[in-house]
């Protein structure tokens, strides 16, 4: 599979069709995106109906703005419906791809609002980021679950200046000078803590993620 | 940092790239030794997927039932009525006419297609059965989305987001016209069995194990089903993907796959359940075959 390509590989090297349903029998998320990039609105309907939550959490979180949030959820969905040919399970899960375009959305309105107003980015004293995982987390899917759970765990094994370059980098959408200039930390020192929890973020994810096979 | 980052400069950026937390220029050097440098492509998508993995942290916050439902309603109006059944990026107009494909009753197929001196006539043929038209638009487009992009980048107004889709469309672009003219790319003409209007082609970029599917004149399928492609080997049918045409018939699937190149017996489509078979289990209603035998 060549990963560069940005159409859907509908080629499954086992020359079987890619997974249409989820263990629960419910249509897979890469299958919606499938049926989505042939026009299927009503698939359009289930990943919504199945991600709204997450997706609006991700958007609120950086508009910090609720009131705002609806316009940028209607716009993630919309540019998935409109890229879903171009989404490549090659590259990562449907839902990690639905995730990104939501932080992308998200940080694009924030920027815009920030070059109107000339406010900062991020607001002060917000509510820790990541949280515990609520018990059972309902309105996710077990897969989504699981997910979740394993991240929380990776991001409470790293000291928490570590996790505060990757919070206000990854939800505040701040470059590493900025993220130096807000803490007070030299630029190097940032980009020391942002590489070290990169670096160990991906081991304990992969890590995680073969113990819960 | 304008100017050009070593290997080892830039791996010390990888992680700050990988969640957009560089400066401009930065990224921009960064970018340039990137697109050179596998390692640190490979090493940059796996970097990127660690960064999503970050989106998971957040606690899932559900809308109200009204503002749920009222985004609802909206993005599925908005979805029909932007409606574009390809299956691929945009392209909404046929990518060939019906009299540019050779039925294949008339094609003078090879008998193998791993020979050399077939393949040899089939390149050499290219040229008269591609679609003169779908070149020069797929041309067109890289052009215009060269343009674009140009513009977008000279006025460093637009966002990070579109350029890099500009380049990314561009790529396509780029890929597709390579898949469809490429010199190691053989062509498969589809009929419609036992005869009609539905017709097709398969471009097999060899090269790149790359495989272009074009259909034109397609009826819509009955409801609940959905088309799947098949390619056929002597020992198993590998599905190629389902899709569904579009209002005017016409359809676009692109896939990667390697083959051998004396697999392939045929190329065919059936109807199927709407998610797919994991094999055929209807008769192919188009079919093409790769050797006459």
């Amino acid at each position: 599979m060549d990963p560069s390509a940005p159409t859907p590989p509908y080629l499954s090297p086992s020359a079987e069709v890619p997974p249409v349903e989820t263990a629960g029998g419910a249509p897979a998320d890469a299958s919606l995106l499938q049926r989505m990039s042939a026009g299927d609105e009503q698939a359009l309907g289930v990943l919504y109906d199945r991600w709204h939550a997450y997706v609006h959490a991700i958007v609120v979180r950086i508009l910090q703005r609720p009131d705002e949030a609806d316009d940028v959820v209607e716009e993630v969905f919309w540019q998935a419906w409109r890229q879903a040919g171009r989404f490549d399970p090659a590259r990562g899960s449907a839902q990690t791809w639905l995730l990104t375009i939501a932080r992308s959305r998200a940080l694009d309105r924030v920027r815009a609002v920030k070059r109107r107003r000339e406010e900062p980015l991020d607001g002060e004293g917000t509510a820790p980021i990541f949280e515990a995982a609520a018990e059972g987390d309902p309105g996710l899917d077990a897969e989504a679950s699981e997910r979740r759970t394993i991240v929380l765990a990776a991001l409470s094994d790293l000291p928490p200046e570590q996790r505060e370059a990757l919070e206000l980098g990854y939800f505040s959408g701040l470059s590493q000078s900025e993220i130096a200039e807000r803490t007070g930390q030299p630029l190097g020192t940032i980009k020391t803590r942002t590489r070290l929890a990169m670096q160990k973020l991906r081991g304990r994810l992969q890590m995680l993620r073969e113990v819960a096979r | 940092m304008s100017h050009g980052m070593t290997h080892e400069e830039t791996r010390d950026t990888l992680e700050g790239l990988s969640l957009d937390a560089l400066s401009a220029a930065e990224r921009d050097a960064a970018l340039a030794h990137v697109a050179t440098c596998r390692m640190c492509r490979d090493h940059l998508t796996a970097l990127r997927d660690t960064a999503a993995q970050l989106a998971y942290g957040v606690t899932p916050l559900p809308m109200s039932p009204a503002q749920r439902d009222r985004l609802r309603g909206r993005l599925l109006e908005r979805a029909k009525a932007d409606r574009n059944p390809t299956v691929d990026f945009s392209l909404r107009t046929p990518l060939a006419t019906t009299a540019d494909v050779i039925p294949i009753e008339a094609a003078a197929e090879p008998r193998h297609l791993g020979r050399a001196s077939n393949w040899a006539a089939m390149a050499a043929s290219l040229i008269a059965v591609l679609s003169i038209g779908m070149l020069v638009r797929t041309w067109d487009e890289r052009d215009v989305l060269r343009a674009s992009l140009g513009a977008v980048a000279v006025s460093r107004a637009a966002d990070a987001s579109a350029l890099e889709a500009s380049r990314v469309a561009i790529a396509d672009r780029d890929r597709l016209i390579a898949n469809l003219t490429g010199p190691d790319v053989a062509v498969m003409t589809l009929a419609a069995n036992p005869g009609g209007a539905p017709s097709a082609r398969m471009f097999w970029d060899r090269s790149v194990d790359a495989w272009t599917f074009v259909a034109h004149h397609l009826p819509a399928p009955r409801p609940g089903r959905t088309y799947q492609l098949w390619l056929v080997t002597a020992s198993t049918k590998i599905s190629a993907g389902i899709f569904t045409p579009g209002p005017d018939g016409e359809a676009v699937v692109r896939a990667k796959y390697a083959l051998d190149r004396n697999a392939l017996d045929a190329v065919a489509v059936t109807e199927e359940p709407e998610r797919g078979s994991a094999q055929p289990t209807t008769v192919p209603f188009i079919v093409g075959t790769a050797a006459t035998r």
